[in-house]
């Protein structure tokens, strides 16, 4: 008898709330994850972020609860007030793994609370609690007030005030960031979820599973990335930095250049040494790739410490946690809060100062002053500014910290990528620059059009089984594919798993397609057309030739099955889909 | 992509490890490309289009090793399961198609079990693998599937005998014509110790490709360093031994920065050895009757299961040391260099061959022949003793 797969709908405009069984036919078709949120927004995708009927789905993977390495994870999906795409995100910490034990494998929310509210869930139900008292608090304030309910998902001050870069924060540190649905959540004045449970997640053919399981830990063990004594389980993501560096691909000053000389300050090794970081992360998870002082604070990600770092111009290693621990506790995105103020420093004449950074975070967060400009994005304050070109994003999404210029299979991945200006879709760095599973020559456009399309699909599964990308450092969809066919007792191939990640991503481009996303979306800012990166010590940065770009772009529309311009070719796909 | 299709067909061709002229290549981007004799380039491209994957090799070995452990597994048995490193690692099992399920659309039935895994045999075809980031990737799981069968094949003859049709003729001309002395004479190896960063990089390179070009391993399946002062020169994590140009990292020994976090996975072992030998030069390979005599072991009785992770003891090849490990944080790098010291050479079990220098490559390459000599005689004084014992 398989085991009922149960949704929570939180309706939070009448208060009610109403459990329902997802369809086993519908979890075989989109696993989990991102695949059953995008699935479930299906019908109301055109609606408005700030729809108090468009939904926000949390929804964990199957593999969460069961010992597969990396998989307490789960995705929040619905639609960005940044992008105005569909919109997911994957997060870590310890809620996925306590909403799982709560008996159920996704919520759904929807509608709008006429007043602040908390939906705390255990496995015997759940509650609406009111919230007045902890409206404006900061995230580590609500996540203290809440610390016995379990895992706490939660807004800070960003979300309430609809800062379309504001994250939802797990109580442990990890952000469902980038695309702004924290202000989704403050539309609908729900301040947090709490969810506490224990109850245990069946294993079908527990020999399967182990057999999986030992071979992904062999498999992170011959990665160099993931265990070696340079890698991300010793010292962070910001184990980039120096790679970032010599690669000369290391977002400098908005991008204008792509070294920066300083970087070594906030390097792995620097973040050690000043801070003796210890290893920390998910539930569960082997790698433990996040890295907490010893004073227990968050430590950054690579991605923070070279944005609010290089980006910025500066080179005060405490200044960068600082900020870090200001947007965490705002409940802000750092990549975007970064961004913005680098697109709006280079547009004043002058990028912030560490001591200005401070006060600039809270501003955007409570919209003060020139914050309630810069909570808008980096795209619509240089349009306001009358610099448009300066605002370095895709579909308003800014960039992250891998100059496309550095590698091009990364140029055509922000392009394609159905959320924007993000890293996480095809994650081409895997082998463009760390040489997994094989490595791709990054300067060069061929054969990435295919590249691109199959890793698209490929972390489209990953999001919905839902596992870690840095598992795919060392392990593939061969070793996942196994641990799922433990899990449920229905072989599943990679072959197979990668065909429900080709339905989801065409899935989340056909939402854009019908919200107005065309082929002139799937673009890179002039500046990487037009301006060179900084070459040097034998390596030329030049800027991408547009032609070939475009080139790529139409070939891998083609492989997509889509129309040159990048439009479906009929009306009827989400029709011909479970 | 055309001409990576012919690097790669180039590649298998000097390694051997195909039937001269059989290797059929695909690669698709918008449009599909294949390239070989009518069959298997046919072959590859439809298997290929039927997955969602970069490239596709579909070759006759150069052996039939392949082939006869087929025969050799259980009637129902759809998989092998080679126990070296490699396989462990990373196949896991290599999926055996026989002739009755090519009978209607081998493309078919071959893209099916592709679907699971990175390479499949398929009886009187050979090897099919599949690339899903690169052509490369093709190119490296033909390689491993062929490297693992050899393995397997060489350890099964020793214990089985030869039981096929025309086995012991095919096996005496691998003895006898296809397999070549081994050998580092006519090599020209820079005296160390080296300190100028560029005569390093240099002469890694020509270590690298010498390791291949000698036959002694194939290209993928190795590492090498050299350390100067306080930083080791390493080659990069997947990178071929024969195509080192751009592909090594200079990694500081105090880590006071992560550049060489592409880094070849042994890294840490090479460390260690370092610190044990105060040598100069390490080369790492997996030469094949190395890899399969580690994996002898003659202990009745013994309680350990994993013996290529658990196994406690040292044995000796000869002069050679042999220690259980498994590769990257895996125990290796606390294994070998205690044992490396005075022999300046060991093997680790079902994996391969560490040899330092103490002041340049010559001297780790010459020691690397020398095992595999060894290990190679002595596989062949076993077979031979043992066809002695039951003709
Ligand atoms: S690798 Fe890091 S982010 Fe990924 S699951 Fe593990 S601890 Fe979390």
């Amino acid at each position: 008898m398989p085991l009922r797969q149960i949704m929570l709908v939180a309706d939070l405009s009448s208060g009610r709330m109403r459990r329902e069984e997802i369809p086993p036919e519908l979890l075989r078709a989109y696993l989990g994850g991102r695949g059953l949120g995008v699935r479930l927004l299906r019908g109301r995708h055109t609606l408005s972020p700030f729809d108090p009927e468009m939904p926000v789905v949390f929804a964990v993977g199957p593999l969460c609860g069961t010992p597969a390495p990396t998989s307490a994870r789960l995705s929040v999906v619905s639609r960005s007030p940044l992008t105005g795409t569909v919109y997911d995100c994957s997060a870590g910490g310890r809620f996925a793994w306590r909403l799982r034990a709560t008996g159920l494998i996704a919520i759904l929310v929807e509608g709008r609370s006429p007043r602040p509210v908390v939906l705390a869930i255990t496995p015997a139900g759940q509650e609406l609690l009111p919230a007045d008292g902890l409206w404006t608090k900061d995230v580590g304030a609500t996540v203290g007030a809440l610390s016995g309910r379990g895992s706490v998902a939660a807004i800070g001050p960003a979300g309430e005030n609809g800062v379309l870069f504001s994250n939802i924060m797990m109580g442990e540190g990890n952000a469902v960031g980038r695309g702004g649905l924290g202000a989704v959540l403050g539309r609908k004045n729900l301040k947090a979820v709490t969810v506490d449970g224990n109850l245990p997640v069946p294993v079908a053919d527990r020999g399967r599973f182990d057999r999986a399981r030992a071979d992904v830990m062999r498999l992170f063990r011959a990665s160099p990335v993931i265990f070696g004594e340079l890698g991300i389980s010793e010292y962070g993501t910001p184990a980039l930095v120096d790679l970032m560096r010599q690669r000369r691909m290391a977002p400098t000053e908005n991008f204008r250049r792509t070294v920066f000389e300083d970087s070594s300050a906030y390097s792995g090794p620097a973040i050690r040494a000043a801070y003796g970081a210890k290893k920390v992360g998910c539930y569960g998870c082997p790698i433990q790739c996040k890295k907490s002082g010893a004073d227990g604070r968050h430590l950054p990600e690579y991605e923070t410490v070279s944005h609010f770092g290089a980006l910025n111009g500066i080179t005060d290693l405490h200044a960068i946690v600082r900020s870090n621990d200001a947007c965490n506790g705002l409940g802000m995105d750092t990549i975007s809060a970064a961004a913005t103020l680098s697109a709006w420093g280079e547009a004043r004449g002058r990028f912030p100062s560490p001591e200005e950074i401070g006060a600039l975070l809270s501003d955007i967060a409570h919209r003060r002053g020139e914050g309630n400009l810069l909570a808008e994005g980096s795209r619509r304050v240089a349009e306001a500014l009358g610099k448009p070109g300066l605002s370095m994003s895709v579909k308003s999404l800014e960039l992250p910290a891998y100059d496309p210029r550095g590698a091009y299979g990364m140029a055509l991945a922000y392009a394609t990528s159905n959320r924007g200006g993000c890293h996480l879709r095809a994650y081409p760095i895997s082998h463009e620059i760390l040489r997994k599973p094989v490595a791709s020559d990054r300067f060069s456009f061929s054969g990435k059009a295919r590249m691109i399309k199959i890793a698209e699909d490929t972390n489209a599964a990953v999001d919905s089984l839902v596992a870690c990308k840095f598992a795919f450092f060392g392990a593939s969809l061969e070793e996942y594919a196994e641990l799922l066919s433990g899990v449920t007792g229905d072989p599943r191939s990679p072959q197979g798993l990668k065909e429900i990640g080709e339905r989801i991503w065409l899935t989340e481009r056909f939402y854009n397609a019908r919200n107005g996303f065309t082929r002139a979306d799937d673009d890179l800012p002039a500046r990487f057309f037009t301006e060179a990166g900084t070459s040097g010590e034998g390596i030329d940065v030049p800027p991408i030739d547009r032609a070939r770009f475009g080139e790529e772009l139409t070939r891998y529309y083609r492989i997509r099955g889509l129309r040159d311009d990048g439009s479906f070719p009929d009306d009827g796909f989400l029709g011909r889909q479970p | 992509m055309r001409s990576l299709m012919a690097k790669y067909a180039g590649k298998l061709h000097r390694d051997r490890s195909i039937a001269r002229g059989r290797v059929g290549i695909a690669a698709q981007d918008d449009v599909m490309l294949s390239d070989g004799p009518p069959d298997l380039s046919r072959l590859a491209a439809d298997v290929l289009s039927r997955l969602s994957c970069l490239g596709v090799v579909a070759a006759s070995p150069s052996l039939p090793f392949a082939e006869y452990l087929l025969p050799r597994a259980n009637a129902g048995a759809e998989a092998i399961v080679p126990l070296d490193t490699e396989t462990r690692t990373f196949l896991h099992d290599i999926p055996i198609l026989r002739r009755e399920k090519l009978a209607g659309d081998p493309a078919a039935a071959i893209a099916a079990l592709l679907s699971n895994r990175k390479g499949v045999i398929a009886e009187g075809v050979g090897i099919v693998a599949s690339g899903p980031v690169t052509l490369e990737q093709a190119y490296i799981h033909y390689s491993s599937v062929f490297h693992a069968c050899y393995v397997k094949y060489l350890l099964d003859a020793l214990r089985d005998g030869f039981l096929l049709p025309g086995e012991t003729e095919a096996f005496r001309n691998f003895r006898e014509t296809f397999l070549r002395p081994l050998t580092a004479e006519g090599l020209s190896f820079r005296a160390g110790p080296l300190d100028d960063p560029e005569e390093v990089l240099s002469e890694i390179r020509a270590a690298g490709r010498y390791t291949v070009e000698r036959g002694l391993v194939d290209s993928f399946f190795g590492n090498i360093s050299y350390r100067v002062g306080g930083t080791i020169f390493i080659s990069q994590t997947a990178a071929s031994l024969d195509e080192l140009a751009g592909c090594v990292d200079p990694v500081p020994t105090d880590n006071r920065s992560t550049t060489g976090i592409t880094a070849s996975s042994e890294l840490l072992a090479h460390r260690r050895i370092y610190e044990a030998t105060g040598a100069r030069a390490i080369l790492h390979g997996h030469p094949k009757f190395a890899v399969a005599m580690s994996m002898l072991c003659e202990k009745k009785d013994c309680p350990v299961k994993d013996c290529w992770r658990d196994c406690p003891d040292i044995r000796m090849l000869g002069d050679t040391p042999v220690v259980a490990g498994e590769i990257g944080a895996g125990g290796l790098a606390a294994r070998v260099p205690p044992v490396i010291r005075g022999p300046g050479k060991a093997i680790v079990y079902g994996h391969g061959v560490f040899a330092i220098g103490r002041d340049g490559f010559g001297e780790a390459f010459r020691s690397m022949v020398g095992v595999e000599n060894r290990c190679r005689d002595e596989y062949f004084r076993r077979l031979d003793a043992r066809m002695r014992r039951t003709p």
